[in-house]
């Protein structure tokens, strides 16, 4: 690992000059990321994997993981004609539990249990279960589910940064909904 | 969500290596062309309803390129052989939320037989042409489009730059020869805003601010009207061919769905004598 002092104080002035336009140099915040969840990523995730698309299919080949989509939910414009055709559709990894807004750096008590509880499920409350977590690039939703899943205690945590985008370029994608528990989660939550 | 021009140029340089590290290994048909397919039919019936549109016959083609440098500016050209026959043509992006980008009725003075525009492309996938012919049957043509995140890619500069000069048209005419088809390019500077896009210094989505309506018309006669959507690129540019019967002008009226409405005639050099 590069993680020499002055790099990495390079790294926060360039961070502090231009956050939005520096693909370099950016640091894992000590919590969860509480910004704009669309930005430039860390590289790393402590505690976790950081793989690619030819990575997650041979997980998925080898060690049927868990994989959760913190994509967000396409959100309708204001202003569009009524009786346009407003039809979004979501495609993801086959097979995924797509939990919007769970990637959100802020979620409350209740959400929080909401996740716990549905991820323990989904892994059969095995932590040692390989769970991978993604959205689209640049995407620190699945940056903050992968660190709230390590701190949950899962010790096969993987991070796919590329996510959907670098997945579709060489693989079969699915129409997925929103995971429908997570979704009844109570309302007071963050997120969407 | 979003991927500017920035990200996709990013986006490229990690795909390659995982591509080349993955053996390009292309899944087999399977779910996802079923599910295509299942989307195209309630799309379908939305829009047509219980029409029957033919496929794989030859009234219409689609060409795109299949990756898109550019996902909030993928060109797509729409070549009609039996220009003679075609009432109106719409153009669908079945992935992308508001699926239905365009729609052109062609009017007496219009020469169908290729339209050029610029579309947004929201994730990979079908696009569709539908010719109404004049007979009133439907035939279709698909091609299946790379590009992510068109939808919502900023456009790399403020609303307020974005906006200026809003409803400027310009028009470039081809060779004309008489009696012979001619080719214009239409240019009109609007931001087309999709309301999928995020102002980055604001963090707040930029109102979708788009042209739904363009009426083009030769001296008396029309050329073609075109309802827009969303998934019309910003400035749009529209290529298409019209007959040069008389002296003209050509005019171009564009409506947006704030209210924007702009007027401007194109004075035509005679081709004849």
């Amino acid at each position: 690992m590069l993680r020499l002092p002055i790099a990495a104080a390079a790294a926060v002035l360039l961070v502090a000059a231009a956050p939005a336009d520096s693909p370099v140099g950016v640091r894992e915040p000590d919590g969860y990321w509480q910004g704009a969840l669309h930005g430039y990523t860390p590289k790393t995730l402590a505690g976790a994997t950081v793989v690619d698309a030819a990575q997650v299919a041979r997980l998925i080949e080898e060690h049927k993981p868990v994989l959760l989509d913190v994509s967000e939910v396409d959100r309708k414009p204001a202003g569009l004609p009524p009786g346009g055709l407003w039809f979004p559709v979501h495609r993801n990894i086959p097979g995924s539990t797509w939990l919007p807004g769970a990637g959100d750096g802020d979620l409350d008590a209740a959400a929080q249990d909401a996740l716990k509880a549905r991820v323990a499920d989904l892994t059969g409350g095995d932590l040692e279960r390989p769970i991978v977590t993604y959205c689209h690039p640049d995407c620190w939703g699945s940056w903050n589910l992968g660190k709230r899943l390590v701190t949950l205690g899962y010790r096969k945590v993987h991070w796919f940064p590329q996510g959907i985008d670098g997945w579709q370029d060489g693989h079969d994608t699915a129409v997925s909904r929103p995971d429908p528990s997570w979704a009844a989660r109570p309302k007071a939550t963050a997120g969407q | 969500m979003a991927s500017s021009r920035r990200t996709t140029a990013l986006l490229a340089g990690l795909i390659l290596p995982t591509l080349l590290a993955a053996g390009s290994a292309h899944a087999a048909a399977g779910d996802t062309d079923s599910q295509r397919a299942e989307r195209w039919g309630e799309i379908k019936q939305q829009i047509f309803g219980d029409a029957k549109i033919q496929s794989g016959g030859k009234a219409v083609k689609i060409d795109a390129p299949k990756r898109a440098d550019d996902a909030s500016l993928v060109p797509i050209t729409l070549t009609v052989p039996d220009k003679d026959n075609v009432a109106e043509l719409s153009l669908i992006i079945d992935d992308n939320p508001t699926p239905y980008a365009a729609h052109f009725v062609f009017g007496p003075a219009a020469d169908p037989s290729e339209l050029k525009l610029r579309v947004r492309v929201n994730n990979y996938t079908d696009v569709h042409a539908v010719a109404k012919m004049k007979d009133g049957t439907f035939q279709e043509a698909t091609e299946y489009v790379k590009a992510s995140g068109g939808c919502s890619a900023p456009m790399g500069m403020s609303d307020e730059e974005a906006m200026q000069g809003m409803g400027d048209m310009r028009m470039k005419f081809g060779e004309t020869q008489p009696g012979k088809p001619v080719q214009a390019t239409l240019m009109i500077r609007h931001p087309n805003f999709s309301g999928m896009q995020m102002n980055q210094v604001t963090r707040d989505y930029t109102p979708a601010r788009y042209i739904q309506k363009i009426t083009v018309s030769y001296g008396d006669k029309s050329v073609f009207t075109m309802d827009g959507d969303i998934s019309i690129s910003a400035n749009p540019v529209i290529n298409f061919g019209y007959l040069p019967d008389g002296a003209g002008p050509m005019k171009v009226t564009a409506t947006d769905n704030q209210g924007g409405h702009w007027e401007k005639s194109f004075p035509v050099r005679s081709a004849s004598n």
